[in-house]
Protein backbone atom coordinates (compact mmCIF):
# COMPACT_ATOMS: atom_id res chain seq x y z
CA UNK A 1 0.00 0.00 0.00
CA UNK A 2 1.23 3.21 -1.15
CA UNK A 3 0.35 6.37 1.43
CA UNK A 4 0.91 9.91 0.20
CA UNK A 5 -0.11 12.78 2.86
CA UNK A 6 0.34 16.31 1.62
CA UNK A 7 1.56 18.53 4.48
CA UNK A 8 3.70 17.85 7.82
CA UNK A 9 2.45 19.29 10.36
CA UNK A 10 -0.14 18.69 13.36
CA UNK A 11 -2.80 16.81 11.18
CA UNK A 12 -0.03 15.04 8.71
CA UNK A 13 2.23 13.99 11.36
CA UNK A 14 -0.93 12.27 13.51
CA UNK A 15 -1.77 10.85 10.37
CA UNK A 16 1.19 9.01 9.39
CA UNK A 17 2.01 7.81 12.92
CA UNK A 18 -1.67 5.97 12.95
CA UNK A 19 -0.73 4.31 9.48
CA UNK A 20 2.03 3.34 10.66
CA UNK A 21 0.78 1.82 13.61
CA UNK A 22 -1.52 0.12 11.84
CA UNK A 23 0.32 -0.84 8.65
CA UNK A 24 3.98 -1.96 9.30
CA UNK A 25 4.90 -2.62 5.54
CA UNK A 26 3.02 0.29 3.47
CA UNK A 27 5.06 2.81 1.95
CA UNK A 28 4.58 6.39 3.62
CA UNK A 29 5.49 9.31 1.75
CA UNK A 30 5.38 13.07 3.46
CA UNK A 31 5.35 16.21 1.61
CA UNK A 32 5.57 19.48 2.67
CA UNK A 33 6.76 22.79 0.64
CA UNK A 34 8.46 23.71 3.90
CA UNK A 35 12.10 23.42 4.64
CA UNK A 36 12.03 21.96 8.31
CA UNK A 37 10.81 19.10 9.61
CA UNK A 38 7.80 19.17 11.29
CA UNK A 39 7.45 21.94 14.53
CA UNK A 40 4.84 23.29 16.93
CA UNK A 41 3.69 26.29 14.03
CA UNK A 42 2.11 28.10 17.55
CA UNK A 43 5.88 28.37 18.94
CA UNK A 44 6.94 30.48 16.32
CA UNK A 45 6.31 33.37 18.21
CA UNK A 46 8.16 31.49 21.21
CA UNK A 47 10.71 31.43 18.71
CA UNK A 48 11.03 35.02 17.92
CA UNK A 49 10.92 35.89 21.52
CA UNK A 50 13.88 33.65 22.53
CA UNK A 51 11.96 31.32 24.88
CA UNK A 52 12.19 28.32 22.73
CA UNK A 53 15.42 27.61 21.19
CA UNK A 54 15.46 26.33 17.25
CA UNK A 55 16.34 23.13 19.01
CA UNK A 56 13.32 22.57 20.81
CA UNK A 57 11.34 23.71 17.91
CA UNK A 58 10.58 19.79 16.45
CA UNK A 59 7.40 18.55 17.30
CA UNK A 60 8.32 15.08 17.36
CA UNK A 61 11.95 13.39 18.01
CA UNK A 62 14.70 13.39 15.67
CA UNK A 63 14.11 9.86 14.90
CA UNK A 64 10.74 9.95 14.34
CA UNK A 65 10.16 9.61 10.75
CA UNK A 66 13.42 7.16 10.50
CA UNK A 67 11.91 4.57 13.17
CA UNK A 68 8.58 5.18 11.44
CA UNK A 69 10.09 4.78 7.95
CA UNK A 70 8.13 7.12 6.92
CA UNK A 71 9.77 8.68 3.54
CA UNK A 72 9.79 13.11 4.19
CA UNK A 73 10.25 15.39 0.95
CA UNK A 74 11.10 18.76 2.57
CA UNK A 75 11.00 21.60 0.09
CA UNK A 76 8.74 20.07 -2.12
CA UNK A 77 5.34 21.78 -3.64
CA UNK A 78 2.84 19.20 -5.19
CA UNK A 79 1.54 21.54 -7.89
CA UNK A 80 -1.37 18.97 -9.13
CA UNK A 81 -3.72 15.88 -8.02
CA UNK A 82 -3.95 13.51 -10.61
CA UNK A 83 -7.21 11.41 -9.05
CA UNK A 84 -7.86 9.48 -12.22
CA UNK A 85 -4.43 8.04 -11.92
CA UNK A 86 -3.56 8.37 -8.62
CA UNK A 87 -0.86 10.38 -8.71
CA UNK A 88 0.63 13.35 -7.70
CA UNK A 89 2.54 16.08 -9.14
CA UNK A 90 5.36 18.38 -7.21
CA UNK A 91 6.78 21.63 -8.40
CA UNK A 92 9.83 19.90 -10.35
CA UNK A 93 7.90 17.55 -12.35
CA UNK A 94 7.96 14.54 -9.95
CA UNK A 95 5.10 11.99 -10.26
CA UNK A 96 4.31 9.98 -7.05
CA UNK A 97 1.80 7.51 -7.10
CA UNK A 98 -0.51 6.43 -4.28
CA UNK A 99 -3.59 4.26 -3.32
CA UNK A 100 -4.28 6.34 -0.26
CA UNK A 101 -4.47 10.62 -0.15
CA UNK A 102 -4.19 13.02 2.83
CA UNK A 103 -4.47 16.54 1.77
CA UNK A 104 -3.30 18.05 5.18
CA UNK A 105 -2.50 21.53 3.66
CA UNK A 106 -3.72 23.90 6.29
CA UNK A 107 -4.21 27.43 6.30
CA UNK A 108 -2.92 30.33 3.74
CA UNK A 109 -2.55 34.16 5.07
CA UNK A 110 -4.97 36.48 3.81
CA UNK A 111 -3.59 39.55 2.76
CA UNK A 112 -6.70 41.72 2.09
CA UNK A 113 -5.60 44.04 -1.04
CA UNK A 114 -4.51 47.27 0.24
CA UNK A 115 -3.43 50.53 -1.90
CA UNK A 116 0.30 50.55 -2.35
CA UNK A 117 0.96 46.72 -0.37
CA UNK A 118 2.16 45.21 -3.40
CA UNK A 119 6.03 44.51 -3.26
CA UNK A 120 6.94 45.66 -0.21
CA UNK A 121 10.24 44.13 1.01
CA UNK A 122 9.80 44.69 4.51
CA UNK A 123 6.09 42.92 4.95
CA UNK A 124 5.42 40.03 6.66
CA UNK A 125 3.11 36.97 7.80
CA UNK A 126 3.14 34.83 10.66
CA UNK A 127 2.17 31.67 9.95
CA UNK A 128 5.48 29.42 9.70
CA UNK A 129 8.63 29.22 11.31
CA UNK A 130 10.20 30.35 8.37
CA UNK A 131 8.89 33.75 8.13
CA UNK A 132 9.16 33.70 11.77
CA UNK A 133 13.02 33.52 11.25
CA UNK A 134 13.11 35.85 8.28
CA UNK A 135 11.35 38.53 10.71
CA UNK A 136 13.39 38.36 13.86
CA UNK A 137 16.82 38.97 11.42
CA UNK A 138 14.41 42.10 9.71
CA UNK A 139 14.11 43.78 12.77
CA UNK A 140 16.34 45.91 15.55
CA UNK A 141 16.23 48.06 18.25
CA UNK A 142 14.91 51.31 16.65
CA UNK A 143 12.44 49.29 14.68
CA UNK A 144 8.61 50.92 14.19
CA UNK A 145 6.36 47.89 13.98
CA UNK A 146 2.67 48.08 12.59
CA UNK A 147 0.79 44.84 13.41
CA UNK A 148 -2.68 44.65 11.14
CA UNK A 149 -4.88 42.40 13.23
CA UNK A 150 -5.54 42.08 16.72
CA UNK A 151 -6.58 38.08 16.86
CA UNK A 152 -4.24 35.07 18.48
CA UNK A 153 -1.91 35.51 15.37
CA UNK A 154 -0.90 39.54 15.52
CA UNK A 155 -1.16 39.58 19.28
CA UNK A 156 1.44 36.77 20.00
CA UNK A 157 3.24 38.13 17.09
CA UNK A 158 3.20 41.20 19.13
CA UNK A 159 4.52 39.40 22.07
CA UNK A 160 7.29 37.84 20.21
CA UNK A 161 8.49 41.04 19.13
CA UNK A 162 8.34 42.57 22.72
CA UNK A 163 11.76 44.13 23.79
CA UNK A 164 13.21 43.84 20.78
CA UNK A 165 11.79 46.98 19.19
CA UNK A 166 11.14 50.20 19.75
CA UNK A 167 7.49 50.58 19.03
CA UNK A 168 4.93 48.51 18.17
CA UNK A 169 1.23 49.15 17.27
CA UNK A 170 -1.98 46.93 16.61
CA UNK A 171 -4.33 47.71 14.72
CA UNK A 172 -7.72 46.16 14.00
CA UNK A 173 -11.17 46.75 12.21
CA UNK A 174 -13.02 45.18 15.21
CA UNK A 175 -13.71 47.31 18.64
CA UNK A 176 -11.90 44.62 20.81
CA UNK A 177 -9.23 42.16 20.64
CA UNK A 178 -9.63 38.67 19.51
CA UNK A 179 -13.33 39.54 18.67
CA UNK A 180 -13.70 36.36 16.96
CA UNK A 181 -13.43 34.38 20.28
CA UNK A 182 -14.36 36.50 23.03
CA UNK A 183 -16.90 38.78 24.68
CA UNK A 184 -15.97 42.50 25.37
CA UNK A 185 -15.30 42.58 29.42
CA UNK A 186 -13.04 39.38 28.25
CA UNK A 187 -10.88 41.27 25.50
CA UNK A 188 -10.92 44.83 27.52
CA UNK A 189 -9.28 42.58 30.26
CA UNK A 190 -6.31 40.98 27.79
CA UNK A 191 -6.02 44.16 26.03
CA UNK A 192 -5.00 46.51 29.13
CA UNK A 193 -2.58 43.92 30.50
CA UNK A 194 -0.93 43.41 26.82
CA UNK A 195 -1.08 47.81 26.86
CA UNK A 196 1.04 47.24 29.92
CA UNK A 197 3.63 46.66 28.23
CA UNK A 198 3.94 49.46 25.90
CA UNK A 199 1.82 47.88 23.11
CA UNK A 200 -0.65 50.58 21.03
CA UNK A 201 -3.73 49.60 20.43
CA UNK A 202 -5.95 51.23 17.64
CA UNK A 203 -9.25 49.50 16.96
CA UNK A 204 -12.05 49.97 14.89
CA UNK A 205 -9.50 51.15 11.89
CA UNK A 206 -8.38 49.76 9.14
CA UNK A 207 -5.31 50.40 6.18
CA UNK A 208 -6.60 52.84 4.11
CA UNK A 209 -2.74 53.04 2.13
CA UNK A 210 0.33 51.64 2.79
CA UNK A 211 2.92 54.50 1.83
CA UNK A 212 6.97 53.81 -0.11
CA UNK A 213 8.80 52.57 -2.53
CA UNK A 214 10.04 48.81 -2.29
CA UNK A 215 9.75 49.20 1.74
CA UNK A 216 7.38 50.71 3.39
CA UNK A 217 7.78 53.43 5.51
CA UNK A 218 4.52 54.58 6.62
CA UNK A 219 0.92 53.22 7.03
CA UNK A 220 -2.63 55.67 6.42
CA UNK A 221 -5.94 54.84 8.43
CA UNK A 222 -9.03 55.08 7.45
CA UNK A 223 -9.68 57.25 10.00
CA UNK A 224 -6.96 59.64 8.30
CA UNK A 225 -3.90 59.35 10.94
CA UNK A 226 -0.86 58.04 9.94
CA UNK A 227 1.78 55.57 11.72
CA UNK A 228 5.33 55.58 10.67
CA UNK A 229 6.29 52.01 10.03
CA UNK A 230 9.71 49.87 9.00
CA UNK A 231 7.98 46.45 9.30
CA UNK A 232 4.87 45.56 8.51
CA UNK A 233 2.89 42.45 9.66
CA UNK A 234 -0.19 41.42 8.50
CA UNK A 235 -2.44 39.10 10.45
CA UNK A 236 -5.88 39.69 9.62
CA UNK A 237 -6.30 36.11 9.37
CA UNK A 238 -5.77 32.50 7.97
CA UNK A 239 -8.10 30.80 5.07
CA UNK A 240 -8.52 27.15 4.67
CA UNK A 241 -5.69 25.93 1.95
CA UNK A 242 -7.69 24.66 -0.20
CA UNK A 243 -6.68 24.93 -3.91
CA UNK A 244 -5.26 22.04 -4.94
CA UNK A 245 -8.35 19.93 -4.05
CA UNK A 246 -10.75 22.20 -5.85
CA UNK A 247 -8.63 21.95 -8.74
CA UNK A 248 -8.55 18.04 -8.88
CA UNK A 249 -12.37 18.58 -8.66
CA UNK A 250 -12.59 16.88 -4.98
CA UNK A 251 -16.10 19.26 -2.98
CA UNK A 252 -14.91 22.29 -1.79
CA UNK A 253 -16.70 24.90 0.36
CA UNK A 254 -15.40 27.41 2.50
CA UNK A 255 -13.05 24.76 3.20
CA UNK A 256 -12.58 20.77 1.96
CA UNK A 257 -15.69 18.76 2.87
CA UNK A 258 -15.13 15.66 4.49
CA UNK A 259 -17.39 12.92 5.59
CA UNK A 260 -17.31 12.00 9.50
CA UNK A 261 -14.15 9.30 8.53
CA UNK A 262 -12.37 12.56 6.88
CA UNK A 263 -12.82 11.32 3.63
CA UNK A 264 -13.41 13.45 0.68
CA UNK A 265 -15.84 13.59 -2.03
CA UNK A 266 -13.79 11.17 -3.78
CA UNK A 267 -12.92 7.74 -2.60
CA UNK A 268 -9.01 7.35 -1.21
CA UNK A 269 -8.80 10.72 -0.78
CA UNK A 270 -9.27 12.01 2.69
CA UNK A 271 -8.29 15.94 4.17
CA UNK A 272 -7.93 16.76 7.75
CA UNK A 273 -6.49 20.05 9.57
CA UNK A 274 -7.34 23.40 8.76
CA UNK A 275 -8.28 22.91 5.18
CA UNK A 276 -11.41 20.92 6.34
CA UNK A 277 -14.59 21.85 7.50
CA UNK A 278 -15.51 20.22 10.77
CA UNK A 279 -18.92 19.44 12.37
CA UNK A 280 -18.98 21.79 15.13
CA UNK A 281 -21.25 19.80 17.55
CA UNK A 282 -22.67 23.50 19.41
CA UNK A 283 -23.12 25.15 16.79
CA UNK A 284 -24.38 22.20 14.57
CA UNK A 285 -23.29 23.81 11.81
CA UNK A 286 -19.91 22.94 9.56
CA UNK A 287 -16.87 25.37 10.28
CA UNK A 288 -13.10 25.49 10.27
CA UNK A 289 -12.03 24.79 13.48
CA UNK A 290 -8.07 25.66 12.79
CA UNK A 291 -6.79 24.60 15.92
CA UNK A 292 -4.24 22.63 16.76
CA UNK A 293 -5.67 19.86 18.65
CA UNK A 294 -8.49 19.84 16.52
CA UNK A 295 -5.97 18.90 13.22
CA UNK A 296 -3.73 16.19 15.42
CA UNK A 297 -7.65 14.45 15.99
CA UNK A 298 -8.61 14.41 12.31
CA UNK A 299 -5.43 13.34 11.21
CA UNK A 300 -5.02 10.17 13.35
CA UNK A 301 -8.81 9.49 12.39
CA UNK A 302 -7.43 9.95 8.69
CA UNK A 303 -4.94 8.00 9.25
CA UNK A 304 -6.65 5.40 10.67
CA UNK A 305 -9.22 5.20 8.20
CA UNK A 306 -6.99 5.23 5.48
CA UNK A 307 -4.73 2.29 6.49
CA UNK A 308 -7.64 -0.21 7.74
CA UNK A 309 -10.90 0.78 6.12
CA UNK A 310 -13.61 3.64 7.53
CA UNK A 311 -14.02 1.95 10.79
CA UNK A 312 -13.00 5.05 12.97
CA UNK A 313 -14.94 8.26 13.21
CA UNK A 314 -13.41 11.80 14.02
CA UNK A 315 -13.87 12.91 17.59
CA UNK A 316 -16.74 15.62 18.09
CA UNK A 317 -15.16 19.22 17.67
CA UNK A 318 -16.11 22.68 18.57
CA UNK A 319 -13.84 26.04 19.21
CA UNK A 320 -11.07 25.69 22.06
CA UNK A 321 -8.25 27.72 22.98
CA UNK A 322 -6.00 27.92 25.67
CA UNK A 323 -3.18 31.11 25.09
CA UNK A 324 -1.17 33.24 26.98
CA UNK A 325 -0.21 36.71 26.32
CA UNK A 326 2.38 38.62 28.98
CA UNK A 327 1.70 35.63 31.60
CA UNK A 328 -1.73 36.42 31.84
CA UNK A 329 -3.32 33.07 30.94
CA UNK A 330 -6.80 32.75 29.13
CA UNK A 331 -8.37 29.41 28.66
CA UNK A 332 -11.76 29.55 26.53
CA UNK A 333 -14.14 26.97 24.58
CA UNK A 334 -17.75 26.10 23.11
CA UNK A 335 -19.99 29.25 22.48
CA UNK A 336 -19.09 31.73 25.19
CA UNK A 337 -22.54 33.81 24.57
CA UNK A 338 -22.91 37.14 25.94
CA UNK A 339 -21.92 38.24 29.38
CA UNK A 340 -24.20 37.15 32.03
CA UNK A 341 -25.06 36.54 35.65
CA UNK A 342 -22.36 33.55 35.79
CA UNK A 343 -19.75 35.53 35.43
CA UNK A 344 -16.60 35.68 38.13
CA UNK A 345 -15.18 38.97 37.41
CA UNK A 346 -12.42 40.50 39.91
CA UNK A 347 -10.57 42.71 38.12
CA UNK A 348 -8.13 43.57 40.93
CA UNK A 349 -6.83 40.05 40.75
CA UNK A 350 -6.83 39.78 36.58
CA UNK A 351 -9.23 37.27 36.92
CA UNK A 352 -12.50 36.32 35.19
CA UNK A 353 -14.47 33.42 35.10
CA UNK A 354 -17.41 32.86 32.69
CA UNK A 355 -19.59 29.89 32.50
CA UNK A 356 -22.57 29.94 29.65
CA UNK A 357 -25.30 28.11 30.62
CA UNK A 358 -28.07 27.21 29.11
CA UNK A 359 -30.95 24.44 29.41
CA UNK A 360 -29.15 22.50 31.62
CA UNK A 361 -25.97 22.57 29.48
CA UNK A 362 -22.84 24.03 29.99
CA UNK A 363 -22.36 25.10 26.52
CA UNK A 364 -19.21 27.20 26.96
CA UNK A 365 -16.42 29.29 29.59
CA UNK A 366 -14.13 31.70 29.47
CA UNK A 367 -11.21 31.66 32.36
CA UNK A 368 -8.65 34.08 32.66
CA UNK A 369 -6.03 33.68 35.01
CA UNK A 370 -8.37 30.99 36.99
CA UNK A 371 -7.74 28.12 34.77
CA UNK A 372 -7.63 24.97 37.03
CA UNK A 373 -8.60 21.63 35.60
CA UNK A 374 -10.57 23.65 32.98
CA UNK A 375 -10.72 20.51 31.05
CA UNK A 376 -13.54 19.25 33.39
CA UNK A 377 -15.65 21.75 31.75
CA UNK A 378 -14.90 20.75 28.27
CA UNK A 379 -15.76 17.62 29.36
CA UNK A 380 -19.12 18.44 30.62
CA UNK A 381 -19.30 20.68 27.09
CA UNK A 382 -18.80 17.74 25.03
CA UNK A 383 -20.53 15.15 26.84
CA UNK A 384 -23.52 17.42 26.90
CA UNK A 385 -24.05 16.78 31.05
CA UNK A 386 -27.34 17.67 32.39
CA UNK A 387 -25.88 19.95 34.50
CA UNK A 388 -28.72 18.93 37.07
CA UNK A 389 -27.84 15.19 37.62
CA UNK A 390 -24.23 16.33 39.24
CA UNK A 391 -23.57 16.90 42.47
CA UNK A 392 -23.38 20.90 43.42
CA UNK A 393 -24.00 23.63 40.95
CA UNK A 394 -21.06 24.31 39.28
CA UNK A 395 -21.33 28.13 39.29
CA UNK A 396 -20.80 28.32 42.76
CA UNK A 397 -17.70 26.08 43.50
CA UNK A 398 -14.62 25.71 41.58
CA UNK A 399 -14.74 22.56 39.70
CA UNK A 400 -13.49 18.72 40.57
CA UNK A 401 -14.47 15.32 39.65
CA UNK A 402 -16.30 15.59 42.84
CA UNK A 403 -19.00 17.66 41.00
CA UNK A 404 -19.79 13.79 39.10
CA UNK A 405 -22.21 11.58 41.30
CA UNK A 406 -19.98 8.75 42.81
CA UNK A 407 -21.33 6.06 40.42
CA UNK A 408 -20.19 7.68 37.37
CA UNK A 409 -16.79 9.48 38.97
CA UNK A 410 -15.68 5.71 40.02
CA UNK A 411 -16.56 4.66 36.14
CA UNK A 412 -14.68 7.44 34.43
CA UNK A 413 -11.84 7.28 37.44
CA UNK A 414 -11.49 3.31 37.54
CA UNK A 415 -13.37 2.38 33.88
CA UNK A 416 -11.81 2.26 30.64
CA UNK A 417 -9.43 5.29 30.60
CA UNK A 418 -10.59 6.07 26.82
CA UNK B 1 -0.54 -0.67 32.11
CA UNK B 2 -0.27 -0.12 35.91
CA UNK B 3 -2.03 3.12 37.20
CA UNK B 4 -2.36 4.74 40.23
CA UNK B 5 -5.86 4.21 42.25
CA UNK B 6 -7.32 5.78 45.40
CA UNK B 7 -9.51 4.23 47.74
CA UNK B 8 -12.25 6.83 49.02
CA UNK B 9 -13.23 4.74 51.71
CA UNK B 10 -9.52 5.07 53.26
CA UNK B 11 -8.63 8.42 52.07
CA UNK B 12 -8.34 10.60 54.90
CA UNK B 13 -6.91 13.91 52.74
CA UNK B 14 -3.64 13.89 54.64
CA UNK B 15 -1.97 15.24 51.79
CA UNK B 16 1.08 12.77 52.12
CA UNK B 17 1.33 11.06 49.04
CA UNK B 18 1.56 15.54 47.96
CA UNK B 19 4.55 16.04 50.08
CA UNK B 20 6.73 12.35 48.59
CA UNK B 21 5.53 13.39 45.14
CA UNK B 22 7.09 16.84 45.43
CA UNK B 23 10.01 15.02 47.44
CA UNK B 24 10.18 12.43 44.44
CA UNK B 25 10.31 15.03 41.91
CA UNK B 26 12.74 17.06 43.61
CA UNK B 27 17.11 17.60 42.92
CA UNK B 28 17.40 16.97 46.18
CA UNK B 29 15.27 13.81 46.77
CA UNK B 30 15.22 15.47 50.51
CA UNK B 31 11.53 15.53 52.22
CA UNK B 32 12.36 18.74 54.47
CA UNK B 33 14.92 20.86 51.30
CA UNK B 34 12.10 19.73 48.81
CA UNK B 35 9.12 21.08 50.41
CA UNK B 36 10.23 23.80 52.02
CA UNK B 37 13.26 25.01 49.61
CA UNK B 38 12.44 23.56 46.30
CA UNK B 39 9.28 24.90 44.11
CA UNK B 40 7.36 21.96 43.12
CA UNK B 41 3.69 21.32 41.93
CA UNK B 42 2.80 18.10 42.85
CA UNK B 43 1.13 15.58 40.48
CA UNK B 44 -2.21 15.00 42.46
CA UNK B 45 -4.79 16.43 43.69
CA UNK B 46 -6.50 15.92 46.58
CA UNK B 47 -10.59 16.39 45.48
CA UNK B 48 -13.16 16.66 48.77
CA UNK B 49 -16.69 15.27 48.41
CA UNK B 50 -18.59 17.00 50.77
CA UNK B 51 -21.44 14.22 52.07
CA UNK B 52 -24.28 14.83 53.85
CA UNK B 53 -22.69 14.17 57.49
CA UNK B 54 -19.05 13.77 56.38
CA UNK B 55 -16.38 15.01 54.00
CA UNK B 56 -14.66 11.86 52.57
CA UNK B 57 -11.69 12.42 50.36
CA UNK B 58 -9.65 11.00 47.57
CA UNK B 59 -6.64 11.12 45.42
CA UNK B 60 -6.60 11.79 41.53
CA UNK B 61 -3.62 11.28 39.34
CA UNK B 62 -3.28 11.54 35.88
CA UNK B 63 -5.18 8.33 34.35
CA UNK B 64 -2.56 7.88 31.42
CA UNK B 65 -5.19 7.08 29.06
CA UNK B 66 -4.91 4.90 26.31
CA UNK B 67 -6.17 7.94 24.09
CA UNK B 68 -4.56 10.56 25.38
CA UNK B 69 -6.81 13.71 24.81
CA UNK B 70 -3.53 15.77 26.38
CA UNK B 71 -1.13 14.34 24.09
CA UNK B 72 -2.96 15.16 20.87
CA UNK B 73 -3.37 18.71 22.18
CA UNK B 74 -0.13 19.60 22.91
CA UNK B 75 1.14 22.49 20.57
CA UNK B 76 4.87 21.78 20.98
CA UNK B 77 4.99 17.69 21.18
CA UNK B 78 6.17 18.29 24.95
CA UNK B 79 3.25 15.89 26.28
CA UNK B 80 3.87 12.28 24.72
CA UNK B 81 3.42 8.57 25.79
CA UNK B 82 6.54 6.89 25.95
CA UNK B 83 6.37 2.69 24.53
CA UNK B 84 5.26 1.67 27.90
CA UNK B 85 1.98 3.79 27.60
CA UNK B 86 3.12 6.20 30.04
CA UNK B 87 2.15 9.93 29.57
CA UNK B 88 5.02 11.79 30.03
CA UNK B 89 5.44 15.74 29.76
CA UNK B 90 9.54 17.07 28.72
CA UNK B 91 9.95 19.75 30.43
CA UNK B 92 12.54 21.17 27.93
CA UNK B 93 9.76 21.61 25.66
CA UNK B 94 6.90 22.76 27.28
CA UNK B 95 6.28 26.40 26.99
CA UNK B 96 3.36 25.94 29.51
CA UNK B 97 0.61 26.90 26.98
CA UNK B 98 -1.87 25.02 29.07
CA UNK B 99 -3.45 23.15 25.84
CA UNK B 100 -3.58 20.10 27.87
CA UNK B 101 -4.88 21.49 30.74
CA UNK B 102 -8.04 22.38 28.27
CA UNK B 103 -8.44 19.17 27.21
CA UNK B 104 -7.67 16.49 29.68
CA UNK B 105 -11.29 15.19 31.23
CA UNK B 106 -9.82 14.44 34.99
CA UNK B 107 -8.45 17.45 35.72
CA UNK B 108 -5.10 15.52 36.25
CA UNK B 109 -2.79 18.57 34.82
CA UNK B 110 -1.35 21.48 36.72
CA UNK B 111 0.05 24.44 35.73
CA UNK B 112 3.54 24.59 38.02
CA UNK B 113 3.57 27.33 40.63
CA UNK B 114 6.87 28.76 39.13
CA UNK B 115 4.80 28.86 35.73
CA UNK B 116 7.03 27.48 33.40
CA UNK B 117 5.66 24.37 32.55
CA UNK B 118 2.65 21.85 33.91
CA UNK B 119 2.65 19.23 36.49
CA UNK B 120 1.43 15.78 36.10
CA UNK B 121 1.89 12.13 37.50
CA UNK B 122 4.60 10.14 35.75
CA UNK B 123 4.64 7.18 37.49
CA UNK B 124 7.68 8.29 39.14
CA UNK B 125 9.60 6.44 36.32
CA UNK B 126 12.66 8.26 37.02
CA UNK B 127 12.82 7.60 40.71
CA UNK B 128 11.69 3.91 40.90
CA UNK B 129 8.01 3.57 42.28
CA UNK B 130 5.43 5.96 42.65
CA UNK B 131 6.26 7.57 45.72
CA UNK B 132 2.90 8.13 46.39
CA UNK B 133 1.85 4.40 46.23
CA UNK B 134 4.64 3.73 48.69
CA UNK B 135 3.90 6.35 51.47
CA UNK B 136 0.43 6.51 51.92
CA UNK B 137 -0.21 6.03 55.66
CA UNK B 138 -3.61 4.35 54.91
CA UNK B 139 -3.75 2.26 52.15
CA UNK B 140 -5.46 4.36 49.38
CA UNK B 141 -3.24 4.54 46.87
CA UNK B 142 -2.81 1.07 44.93
CA UNK B 143 -0.79 0.76 41.85
CA UNK B 144 -2.43 -1.96 39.95
CA UNK B 145 -3.18 -3.46 36.17
CA UNK B 146 -5.90 -3.25 34.82
CA UNK B 147 -7.24 -6.86 35.46
CA UNK B 148 -5.94 -5.63 39.37
CA UNK B 149 -8.45 -2.64 39.20
CA UNK B 150 -11.51 -4.69 37.43
CA UNK B 151 -11.48 -7.08 40.38
CA UNK B 152 -11.44 -4.49 43.14
CA UNK B 153 -13.47 -1.83 40.84
C1 LIG C 1 1.29 32.05 15.33
C2 LIG C 1 0.27 30.95 15.49
C3 LIG C 1 -0.16 30.60 16.75
C4 LIG C 1 -1.10 29.58 16.91
N1 LIG C 1 -1.47 29.24 18.18
C5 LIG C 1 -2.35 28.24 18.37
C6 LIG C 1 -2.73 27.82 19.67
O1 LIG C 1 -2.25 28.35 20.68
N2 LIG C 1 -3.61 26.80 19.81
C7 LIG C 1 -4.16 26.18 18.71
O2 LIG C 1 -4.97 25.26 18.89
N3 LIG C 1 -3.82 26.54 17.47
C8 LIG C 1 -2.94 27.55 17.26
N4 LIG C 1 -2.60 27.91 15.99
C9 LIG C 1 -3.24 27.19 14.86
C10 LIG C 1 -2.53 25.88 14.55
O3 LIG C 1 -1.16 26.12 14.35
C11 LIG C 1 -3.15 25.19 13.35
O4 LIG C 1 -4.49 24.91 13.64
C12 LIG C 1 -2.44 23.90 12.97
O5 LIG C 1 -1.11 24.15 12.65
C13 LIG C 1 -3.14 23.19 11.81
O6 LIG C 1 -2.42 22.07 11.43
P1 LIG C 1 -2.55 21.43 9.99
O7 LIG C 1 -1.73 20.19 10.03
O8 LIG C 1 -3.97 21.32 9.60
O9 LIG C 1 -1.94 22.48 8.97
P2 LIG C 1 -0.65 23.41 8.98
O10 LIG C 1 -0.01 23.45 10.31
O11 LIG C 1 -1.07 24.70 8.39
O12 LIG C 1 0.34 22.66 7.99
C14 LIG C 1 0.09 22.48 6.63
C15 LIG C 1 1.39 22.20 5.92
O13 LIG C 1 1.16 21.84 4.57
C16 LIG C 1 2.10 22.47 3.75
N5 LIG C 1 1.55 22.57 2.39
C17 LIG C 1 0.44 23.26 2.02
N6 LIG C 1 0.22 23.12 0.69
C18 LIG C 1 1.21 22.34 0.22
C19 LIG C 1 1.54 21.83 -1.08
N7 LIG C 1 0.80 22.11 -2.15
N8 LIG C 1 2.63 21.06 -1.20
C20 LIG C 1 3.40 20.75 -0.14
N9 LIG C 1 3.13 21.19 1.12
C21 LIG C 1 2.05 21.97 1.30
C22 LIG C 1 2.27 23.82 4.42
O14 LIG C 1 3.43 24.48 4.04
C23 LIG C 1 2.31 23.41 5.89
O15 LIG C 1 3.59 23.03 6.27
C24 LIG C 1 -1.64 28.92 15.78
C25 LIG C 1 -1.21 29.29 14.51
C26 LIG C 1 -0.27 30.28 14.34
C27 LIG C 1 0.19 30.63 12.97
S1 LIG D 1 -3.20 14.24 31.56
FE1 LIG D 1 -5.40 13.84 31.47
S2 LIG D 1 -5.81 13.43 29.28
FE2 LIG D 1 -3.61 13.23 29.59
S3 LIG D 1 -3.31 11.05 29.94
FE3 LIG D 1 -3.48 12.05 31.96
S4 LIG D 1 -5.65 11.88 32.49
FE4 LIG D 1 -5.49 11.45 30.29
S1 LIG E 1 1.39 23.16 28.62
FE1 LIG E 1 3.22 22.08 27.89
S2 LIG E 1 2.60 19.93 27.74
FE2 LIG E 1 0.73 21.15 27.93
S3 LIG E 1 0.10 21.48 25.80
FE3 LIG E 1 1.34 23.26 26.37
S4 LIG E 1 3.42 22.75 25.75
FE4 LIG E 1 2.25 20.85 25.74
Amino acid sequence: MKYVIIGNSAAGVNAADAIRKNDKKGQITIISNEEFPAYGRPLISYYLSGKVKPENMSYRDASFYKSRKIDVLLNTEVTKIDSKNKKVITSGGKKIDYDKLLIATGSVPFVPPTNGLANQENVFTFLTYGESRRLKTAVNKNSKVVIVGAGLIGLKAAEGLFGQVAKITVLDLADRVMASVLDKPAAKLIQSHIEQNDIDFKLGVSVAEVVGEKKVSKVVLSNGESLLCDILIVAVGVRPNVALAKESGIKVNRAIIVDEYMQTSQKDIYAAGDCVESWDCLANACKVLALWPNASNQGETAGFNMSVGNKQKAPVSFAMNAISFFGLQLISAGIIGEANKNSIFDRAANKLRRLNIVDDKLLGYVLINDTQRAGIYTALINDKTKLSSLEYDITKKDIGLSVYPKASRVCKIWGQTK
Amino acid sequence: MKRVYAFENRCLGCGLCEVYCKTAHSKSKDIIKANRNENITSAIVIEEILQPKAVAYFALQCRHCDDAKCVKACIAGAMYKDENGVVRNDKDKCVACLSCLLVCPFGAVKKTEEGKTVSKCDLCIDFGAPACVENCPNGALKLLDDKEAEALK
